[in-house]
């Protein structure tokens, strides 16, 4: 079974643990979100410290720093679908074009995103009636 | 002159949704911009309203090349959450569903990519044999895509002595007619001037980019979450990491064709020391405890990794899927630029790309 290491950070530690892991050439697996139960943002940044996984937590912060000048693509990808799917905001992140959802399913808001939104409500919006 | 050309979304090279921007002076390609999204399926929302068993069906729809690939990370990830440790035997059936599915995977690329350079009756020759693979996947499990052999806590279908005997036949066969293709793909004059100097990625920027799997290795970036991060009982098999440096989509051929060679290593090594035992724990539909886990696989393309959230209940509360194909399409600009608008189609297709993963 491969390790999963857990580890909280506060929001202003993200970019220095992202340089000293670019700098020992560890590979940005992904960076994760979900809303926990709470109603807050659970952001993870896991990096594969071989073998083991190093998931790097921030808990309750819907607005963050983004590394995308530290791992270029690695993180601005993962960042920009982040946005679209919970509305989280990365500071310094160019959201200009989409990268997978077209423009209509976004709330003006940013609250409107469709790891969010209830089912329902979503197809609704897309015409398609009831869930299920 | 300076164009703007566009490839995509609809392009007879490539069969899936892509778009390509490609700033040209004249015939070569200054700058490019991809543009992905054309056919977002939603799969993770529909994931937190489906239980375990119900997601392993839909996670395995993700993609219909590398559809083990994600029924077995996703059950990965839910045994990490549940602390369920799967039998040995199941372990070894996973691995050989998992190396048969990269050799069919690797010999549907390397048509693909012989069909683009123009040179299609190896195109043919290797989509004919290929045919084999996909025989064996059949007898196996039933199917030829989507193979339901994965469950949580182990696999759902056990190999007898006579399919083990039968599956070990189809490695000689195989290995003869890999050896016959790579002679081709690796000495044939048209693949080399197709191939060779074309799209070339370095290791510094494939480091730097996040590039995985095959694609990494052709750049000279020995990583493999196999032997890095073992799992499956990976660790119990001896096999390489074929890695070279030329960065090149030559490089990308060679990868994929050295790897097929290791892929059946694999599978003689597992098919020959099958363990007795169950093949499953037979596991009903579980909850899925409280917690958090990310599990890694090296599909066919690279590293997938999928992040599983539970809350006690039946169904997932988060499931986050990514793909390699994630990883590797945002390189493609990289590699596009100074080369011609001729290769565009090919430099794309030679990272194997997957937008039916990416979408989904």
């Amino acid at each position: 079974m491969q390790e999963y290491k857990r580890i909280d950070i506060q929001k202003d530690q993200i970019v220095p643990i992202a340089e000293k892991m670019r700098k020992n050439g560890i590979y940005l697996v992904m960076i994760h979100a979900f809303r926990n139960k709470d109603g807050q943002m659970d952001v993870s940044y896991d990096y594969a410290v071989d073998p083991a996984i190093e998931s790097y937590h921030v808990v309750g912060e819907e607005s963050l720093p983004s590394i995308g000048e530290i791992y270029d693509v690695a993180a601005t990808w993962p960042e920009r679908e982040l946005n679209e799917l919970f509305g989280l905001q990365f500071e310094g992140l160019d959201m200009s074009q989409r990268l997978f959802l077209p423009e209509e399913m976004l709330d003006p808001q940013g609250k409107g995103q469709i790891m969010v939104m209830p089912m329902s409500e979503l197809l609704e919006r897309n015409g398609r009636g009831e869930s299920k | 002159m300076s164009y703007i050309v566009p490839i995509g979304p609809y392009h007879p090279a490539l069969e899936e949704p892509i778009h390509a921007k490609l700033y040209t002076e004249g015939e070569v390609i200054k700058d490019a911009e991809v543009f992905v999204g054309y056919n977002h399926r939603g799969i993770e929302k529909l994931a937190t309203e489906r239980n375990a068993i119900q997601t392993l069906v839909l996670v395995e729809r993700v993609c219909g090349i590398c559809s083990h690939s994600h029924a077995l990370t996703y059950a990965m990830a839910v045994e990490a959450i549940n602390g369920i440790e799967v039998p040995k035997r199941g372990e070894y059936i996973r691995v050989i569903t998992a190396e048969l599915e990269r050799l069919h995977s690797h010999l549907l690329w390397a048509g693909i990519a012989c069909h683009i350079i123009g040179h299609d009756s190896l195109f043919m020759h290797i989509w004919d044999e290929r045919e084999l693979v996909m025989d064996l996947l059949e007898k196996l499990s039933g199917n030829r895509v989507n193979y339901a052999m994965v469950t949580i806590g182990g696999s759902r279908r056990d190999i007898d002595d006579d399919l083990r005997r039968e599956i070990l036949d189809g490695c000689v066969k195989l290995k003869t007619i890999l050896d016959r293709i790579a002679v081709i793909a690796t000495t044939d004059k048209t693949v080399a001037m197709r191939t060779k100097g074309v799209g070339v990625l370095p290791k510094a920027d494939a480091l730097r980019l996040g590039a995985v799997g095959p694609h990494a290795r052709a750049s000279g970036v020995d990583i493999d979450v196999r032997r890095d991060a073992p799992y499956c009982s990976y660790g119990d098999f001896d096999f390489d990491i074929p890695v070279v440096d030329d960065g090149d989509v030559f490089a990308r051929v060679l990868v994929r064709v050295l790897e097929c060679y290791e892929s059946i290593k694999i599978l003689q090594q597992a098919l020959e020391n099958l363990p007795a035992g169950p093949i499953n724990l037979g596991t009903k539909l579980p909850k899925i405890k409280e917690g958090q886990a990310v599990a890694r696989h090296e599909a066919p393309r690279g590293q997938l990794s999928h992040m599983v959230v539970g809350d006690g209940s039946l169904n997932n509360h988060r499931v986050s899927v990514h793909v390699p194909s994630f990883k590797n399409t945002p390189t493609i600009p990289f590699m596009l630029r100074g080369n011609t608008v001729a290769d565009a189609g090919l430099i794309i297709a030679s990272i194997d790309p997957c937008f039916s993963c990416l979408d989904r």
